[in-house]
């Protein structure tokens, strides 16, 4: 099969881009900082003993405190920080407070937050501190109504000219309006080089009405009873799409492919959905705008993971994905449905599809049948394709309840 | 049992204690005629038929052999298709006076190398007759014989019209009945990666029943049943023709095999052609749910120009080559690790072919060129070229050709895939980089 792959940035995490965009702010912040070691390859200080923790963040000034919360990402006016609240702090006398507005000021969709060091760090200096020995990071956090979702925790990820020695995610998280502890599995992991000490990232769709919220006592810990966490295999049914928001879906619509100028994706239609209050609605004009000829979308995990990721889910107890669909006017062809599929330095363990499929006006269910598939690392959650040749019209079509079963 | 290299195995002489030349009865008394009840009754039985060159063996474990000469066989072989610099794809090697496969023969024989893939055989019989005997006689490296079964006949390759069928069929049993008493030949191969017409992306066929039906999906399946049919039929002729050699069944990754499933019993082996990078993911098992026959790999590699740096980078190439050949050997049989079904595989390719990237513009046969055609991200250290384009056609030897010439011939010289994948033949090693995650560069 002969690919044009296209890097289209949809919902991106674009780490280098994001770095010029940081708003003063932070910068301002970054530079009054006190306490911080800017020295190249940071070590934590030598004592005695081994060191049991690593304090990102304990109260506002605390000696012991390290990384910048510097790093704003994507609708980054969208963010206020305020980190000297004193609203019910979990120790000490201070908080951290979050309020996300959600009002897309970027146009991202999206925004989040990550501690660096030196501030504003995305890979281009050497700061980052060896963390070797640490098995866990763990921070209290709470939302100010409880339900607010926070996309993902992160510790690492940073790429660059000197970029992490690692990459842990956690999420969706959804908080309760009291404190609550949260563990991110760093067992097993290189922590050798950690410029990126934490990070959260949320969405608009998730927060509707944008999010309050509150961390505390952020710490790296050396905790000789965690171990490395092996992949664990997901429970089914397992989301790529239920609704907007909703905190069940998986993947990101993020593998733009071929005329990426040719599609309108909009994850959040009211027209008609088969369950719930939204649905996905795709416009291909079949314009040729790249000149390909073709289009399509993968949902990938994380957004724009061509396999250069390591962080496949393990689907292995699906035997089959459904979902619904239907076209605008009926007739319209999609080439392929597909998941899996992606190949790279971390490869989709497999691969399944089904088409061409000629759509009808209804909502109809289509099957992707999983036997006999090892879907043990997915990357490439979803996919559809078509071309113009047989849309010369173009196409307009719905999905919606895409999930494995 | 063990037929001389030479000896024609005879249909009818399998039925005769002639054909067996294992011990004969003893001369005396009851003895005598016990034995005669007992030959009798083997003969009738079919245990004096001659044992076939080359057959597939299906182990009680479920795993599969190619068994040669009454020993198993691990195909460790090259695409072989040696295009001299200047020439395309319409040369006629086989007739070249400098022989190249005789210089060809020595280099893969001190590789290690006992398998060459023709995709199809030259024009001239006697030509092809001597390239065939020349590696087996020389340099003891069977052939694998193909045919392209049309695949690239104006304007496209009916697969649904009898006639186009009779006219195929005819080409094939008359290769098989030129080829199939050469010593040299190891199985057939019908197809390369025909199977992708059926899906109507590459050379597109119908007929006027296909085009009935208005359910592309169902057009597909129709498609895929009237090939893999016609496949099957000849696999059955040539069976009839040529019981000792497997007939294997050449297909673009597992594309189609649920149907082939269905409709080709008499198929030994599937002839895969695989590019996935570093990793064939699932395909054994895959294949093993979905048809089960042992599969051969007669094409898979990797090219040795980075079209991101914009240089050649052969430690790119051998890094690829040495991680399929890691996961060819966990998959023949009785391996614990692997799915047991796997013969071994055929590099694309031996030399570098520089007409690839402009088949039609003489001067640029003349030019190495390292404009990339296609996009693949499982060749990932040059993915970031421009357009994602990184798969350059003319770097996939595992041998360079030079300018300079040798004996009329373009001087070889072997890439680090080929010193690698030596060296990984004489000791296998199936633990190196198996941790999940390893950086590979």
């Amino acid at each position: 099969m002969k690919k044009d792959f296209a890097y289209f940035c949809f919902c991106v995490i674009a780490f280098m881009t994001v770095s010029s965009v940081v708003p003063a702010f932070a910068q301002e912040k970054a530079v009054s900082a006190p306490a911080v070691s800017t020295q190249p390859q940071a070590t934590i200080p030598q004592a005695t003993t081994e060191p049991k923790e690593f304090v990102v963040y304990s109260d506002k000034n605390a000696k012991g405190n390290h990384y910048i919360p510097s790093g704003w990402m994507g609708d980054y006016s969208d963010i206020k920080l305020n980190d000297q609240s004193l609203v019910n702090p979990h120790s000490g006398t201070t908080c951290i407070e979050f309020v996300y507005s959600a009002k897309k000021s970027q146009a991202q969709g999206w925004a989040g937050v990550y501690w660096q060091n030196p501030a504003n760090n995305w890979g281009s200096k050497k700061g980052g501190f060896d963390l070797t020995g640490m098995t866990k990071l763990t921070f209290w956090a709470r939302g100010a109504k409880g339900q607010e979702i926070i996309q993902k925790f992160i510790v690492g990820g940073i790429k660059g000219t000197y970029p992490d020695s690692a990459s842990v995610e956690a999420g969706p998280i959804e908080l309760s309006d009291t404190w609550k502890q949260y563990t991110i599995n760093l067992a097993g992991k290189d922590l050798s080089y950690i410029n990126g000490g934490f990070g959260w990232t949320t969405t608009a769709d998730l927060n509707t009405g944008g999010a309050t919220f509150y961390l505390d006592d952020i710490k790296f810990e050396a905790d000789p009873a965690m171990k490395p966490e092996s992949r664990k295999s997901e429970n089914m049914p397992f989301y790529i799409y239920a609704d907007k928001g909703s905190i069940k879906n998986h993947f990101i619509p993020s593998g733009w492919m071929g005329d990426y100028g040719d599609i309108k994706y909009d994850g959040a239609s009211k027209e008609d959905p088969y369950l719930g209050d939204s649905c996905i609605k795709i416009i291909y004009s079949g314009k040729a705008t790249q000149g390909a000829r073709w289009a399509g979308i993968y949902w990938q995990n994380p957004a724009n993971n061509w396999g250069t990721a390591d962080a496949g889910y393990d689907l292995a107890h699906a035997t089959k994905v459904t979902f619904w669909a239907r076209g605008e006017k009926g007739q319209e062809r999609i080439e392929e449905f597909k998941v899996g599929g992606i190949m790279g330095e971390y490869s989709d363990s497999d691969t399944a599809g089904i088409g061409p499929v000629v759509l009808n006006k209804e909502w109809t269910q289509y099957t992707i049948d999983l036997k006999g598939k090892d879907m043990s690392y997915v990357i490439g959650g979803f996919c559809w394709a078509t071309n113009i040749d047989v849309n010369p019209e173009g196409a307009t079509f719905y999905l919606d309840e895409i999930k494995y079963e | 049992m063990k037929l001389s290299m030479n000896k024609k195995p005879v249909l009818a002489s399998r039925f005769t204690l002639q054909a067996s030349p294992g011990p004969r009865p003893v001369a005396c008394g009851v003895r005598r005629a016990a034995c005669g009840v007992l030959i009798a009754f083997f003969c009738l039985g079919m245990a004096c038929r001659p044992m076939p060159k080359a057959y597939i063996h299906k182990l009680k474990n479920g795993h599969y052999q190619l068994i040669v000469e009454r020993k198993p066989y691990i195909i460790k072989g090259v695409c072989y298709n040696p295009i001299p610099i200047g020439q395309n794809h319409e040369y006629d090697w086989c007739s070249d006076s400098s022989r190249p496969w005789i210089v060809d023969g020595k280099l893969m024989q001190e590789m290690g190398v006992n398998t060459i893939r023709l995709y199809q055989p030259c024009p001239n019989t006697e030509n092809v007759k001597t390239v065939i005997r020349d590696f087996y006689q020389r340099y003891g490296i069977r052939t694998i014989m193909g045919h392209w079964l049309g695949f690239w006949e104006y304007p496209c390759p009916f697969y649904g019209d009898k006639a186009f069928q009779e006219k195929v069929k005819k080409e094939v049993l008359e290769m098989v009945n030129l080829y199939k008493d050469e010593p040299g030949i190891l199985f057939w191969t019908l197809g390369n990666e025909n199977n992708y017409s059926c899906l109507g992306l590459v050379n597109p066929w119908s007929s006027d029943e296909i085009d009935k039906e208005t359910n592309p999906q169902k057009q597909k399946v129709m498609r895929a049943k009237i090939y893999y049919s016609f496949v099957n039929d000849l696999a059955r002729a040539i069976h009839k023709i040529d019981p000792n050699h497997p007939v294997a069944l050449g297909n673009g990754e597992l594309i189609g095999l649920e149907v082939a499933a269905k409709v080709c019993p008499d198929i030994d082996l599937v002839a895969c052609i695989i590019y996935r990078g570093k990793t064939f993911g699932n395909l054994f098992k895959s294949l093993q749910a979905t048809f089960d026959r042992p599969i051969a790999l007669t094409e898979f590699g990797a090219d040795s120009y980075d079209a991101y740096l914009k240089k050649e980078d052969q430690n790119m190439q051998a890094f690829f080559l040495e991680s399929q050949w890691r996961q060819i050997y966990e998959n023949l049989a009785n391996n614990k690790k692997g799915a047991g079904n796997c013969l071994g595989g055929t590099i694309f390719e031996w030399t570098d072919e520089w007409w690839k990237y402009n088949e039609f513009d003489p001067a640029g046969w003349m030019v190495h060129n390292t404009e990339a055609g296609w996009s693949s991200g499982s060749y990932y250290f040059d993915i970031k070229a421009k357009d994602n384009k990184n798969m350059n056609e003319e770097w996939f030897g595992i041998v360079a050709l030079s300018e300079e010439l040798e004996n009329g011939l373009n001087k070889r010289i072997p890439k680090k895939s080929y010193y690698l994948i030596r060296e990984f033949w004489k000791n296998p090693r199936l633990d190196k980089n198996k941790k999940k995650g390893v950086k590979s560069k």
